[in-house]
């Protein structure tokens, strides 16, 4: 009985031993949503996201038109994400928001906005 | 003897999952598939030979009737060993009742109508029982929240069913002990109908994996029970069993199951069912592998819902997810509408795309305000979800008509402007960009905007091109899956890369 369940490993390990991994996914960069991250380079989304100072960062999609979010910073992490392409995230910049990471805004279109002031 | 190999038997299940998740799923060699089947077929061989001696004993348990071990129980290539359920004092079920009077501190009852009497249950409210799987136990934190949620929305009384002295054995012995369970919870519906004048046609049963099979149990003993929801039954020693062992749509009035988990066990250790068993049957993102559950091990446990959560994950995350979908669908039904198709390839090109009237039911909790016509089951569904909360998404097709200075490399994006907000940016299309083209993807968005007033275009490559090209979106058709509206946007100006052109309706 035990003869047969270590020859039946030793079959699975082979098994295992044998496939070849060929997923998409990284372990250090190229990181899907929700996965740890340290800075934002690591995620497929650029944007490595936090909810607090303490908390851990996870990759999170950006921001869209109308949403909060932040101004680029050099911490690499972001409470709120960054805007997606061609939207510019408009509130006021601090120092002290740029030392504390809280420089948010609203991702507004840019092009929008002109069209509108005129 | 027997017990010992299957003890050994089931711990290896689970290591192997822990070494090997992901590259199980995503790829299996061909060197791979004869040693497994060879192991599958050394096993159950062996098994098979060593049973026929212990076949054909019953046990009787006071008002519940008995229980043998004889085909379909047992004795069949799907069911090779014989096991007889525990007793209803073993196996312990606790009936833990929440209703609007109580919905954070729980009263437990039991098949005792003094007892059922003396507490908050009302017979003029609907009744849900919810019942957890192997492993499992009733006062998980999902149970919990179910009853909550359901709660918040209608007055009912939610009874989790707690099993855990009868999940926590070998599965053999957990897959018998459900019938013990199913009987108890069938004999307490009649006792709702005795003594208090509740209908079982108001009566409803949540199972999850081997709970599914339960309520199956209860529903065959219960005439004209109310509804059934599988989540993702459990697979072995149930697919492809008579009806009279597994979930069936004969069990109740209406059988609503969700599939989440549906790759064979061996060698893919997918937990749940793929055999459509219910009047309805629904298979999230093809009802294989669920987004959200192929992250990397520390990002799986360590998860935002606690380590516990994120362990539970890391064990059988594609099979959990049909209780959180469900969970999810009770306050947001429109976010998971199941589309008629026989298969995901058919659906995800669209050919099961967009909804005729009334063909689409609501994933979920509110599927029974589905008509299914009498005499028809096992209709499959798909849909598509998210890989996080909220799960829930909103199909449309977009149809993109670029013009532009030059056929160039890049990708577009499109996103979805409606009165109720707008969407993020749904890449399109990748690859070279020719003026001229048409393109079209469906895509699931996440949040739901209502009628739609513009779309925005964005294109963007990774080289800089010195020639400056430009491209504009001429023509965007937006279909809506749901009712099949069509929006329809113009536009006629060009912009650079990673700048955004507005569409307006068309004139």
């Amino acid at each position: 009985m035990r003869a047969v369940l270590v020859i039946a490993m030793c079959l699975m390990a082979t098994a295992l031993a044998t496939t070849t991994q060929t997923s998409e996914r990284g372990i250090i960069i190229n990181l899907n949503n929700g996965e740890l991250c340290a800075i934002s380079a690591q995620c497929k989304s650029s944007c490595c996201h936090r909810g607090s100072a303490v908390s851990l960062a996870r990759c999170a999609p950006r921001a869209a038109e109308s949403e909060t979010c932040s101004k680029k910073s050099l911490y690499g992490t972001y409470y709120h994400c960054t805007c997606e392409d061609g939207l510019k995230c408009d509130g006021d910049w601090s120092i002290g928001g740029s030392i504390v990471n809280t420089n948010f805004g609203t991702c507004i279109d840019p092009r929008r906005a002109q069209t509108t002031n005129n | 003897m027997l017990t010992h190999c299957l003890f050994v038997f089931s711990p290896f299940c689970v290591n192997s999952r822990v070494v090997c998740e992901n590259p199980l799923r995503s790829s299996v060699s061909n060197i791979f598939k004869p040693a497994y089947l060879m192991w599958l077929l050394w096993i159950s061989g062996l098994l098979h030979c060593l049973v026929g001696a212990v076949n054909g004993a019953e046990v009787c348990y006071d008002k519940l009737g008995c229980f043998s071990d004889e085909k379909p129980w047992s004795g069949t290539t799907e069911r090779p060993i014989p096991c007889l359920p525990w007793s209803p004092e073993k196996i312990n079920a606790r009936f833990i009742l929440f209703t609007r009077e109580n919905p954070n501190s729980f009263q437990e009852i039991s098949t005792n109508a003094d007892v059922i009497a003396a507490s908050k249950y009302q017979a003029t409210r609907k009744t849900r029982f919810i019942t957890h799987g192997f492993v499992d136990k009733g006062d998980e934190n999902w149970l919990f929240d179910m009853c909550k949620l359901m709660l918040s929305i209608e007055d009912i009384n939610c009874i989790c069913v707690d099993w855990k002295s009868g999940s926590r054995s070998l599965y053999t012995q957990a897959a018998n002990n459900i019938r013990v369970i199913g009987a108890q919870i069938a004999y307490m519906i009649s006792i709702f109908k005795e003594n208090f004048q509740q209908d079982p046609e108001s009566v409803h049963i949540i199972g999850h994996s081997l709970g599914a099979h339960l309520a199956a149990e209860a529903g065959r003993r219960t005439p004209r029970l109310g509804r059934i929801t599988g989540l993702d039954p459990a697979q072995p020693y149930f697919q492809g069993c008579p009806a009279l062992v597994r979930l069936d749509p004969s069990d109740a009035l209406f059988v609503d199951v969700i599939h989440t988990d549906s790759l064979p066990v061996i060698p893919y250790l997918g937990f749940g069912m793929s055999q459509a068993v219910g009047h309805l049957d629904f298979y999230p993102n093809g009802g294989e592998s669920m987004p959200g559950c192929e992250k990397n091990a520390i990002s799986q446990i360590v998860d935002i819902d606690g380590i516990w959560e994120g362990t539970r994950d890391f064990v059988a995350c594609n099979h959990l997810r049909s209780y959180k979908y469900y969970t999810d669908s009770i306050l947001n039904p429109a976010g998971f509408l199941g589309y008629p198709c026989s298969n995901q390839e058919m659906f995800e090109s669209g050919h099961c795309f967009p909804c005729d009237s009334s063909s689409c039911p609501f994933m979920g909790y509110h599927s029974d305000k589905f008509n299914v016509t009498k005499g028809v089951d096992k209709m499959k569904f798909y849909l598509n979800t998210g890989d996080a909360r909220p799960f829930s998404r909103y199909r449309y097709r977009v149809t993109v008509t670029i013009d532009g200075s030059r056929t160039s490399l890049g990708y577009f994006k499109v996103a979805l402007y409606g009165v109720n907000g707008n969407t993020r940016q749904y890449e399109i299309h990748k690859g070279t960009l020719s003026p001229g083209r048409t393109y079209e993807l469906l895509i699931d968005v996440e949040k739901e905007i209502d009628e739609l007033t513009f779309v925005k275009f964005i294109w963007n490559n990774k080289v800089l091109n010195p020639l400056l090209p430009k491209f504009g979106a001429t023509n965007i058709v937006v279909q809506r899956g749901r009712d099949r509206k069509m929006f329809k946007f113009c536009g006629k100006d060009w912009v650079r890369e990673n700048v955004l052109q507005t569409l307006s309706t068309c004139q």
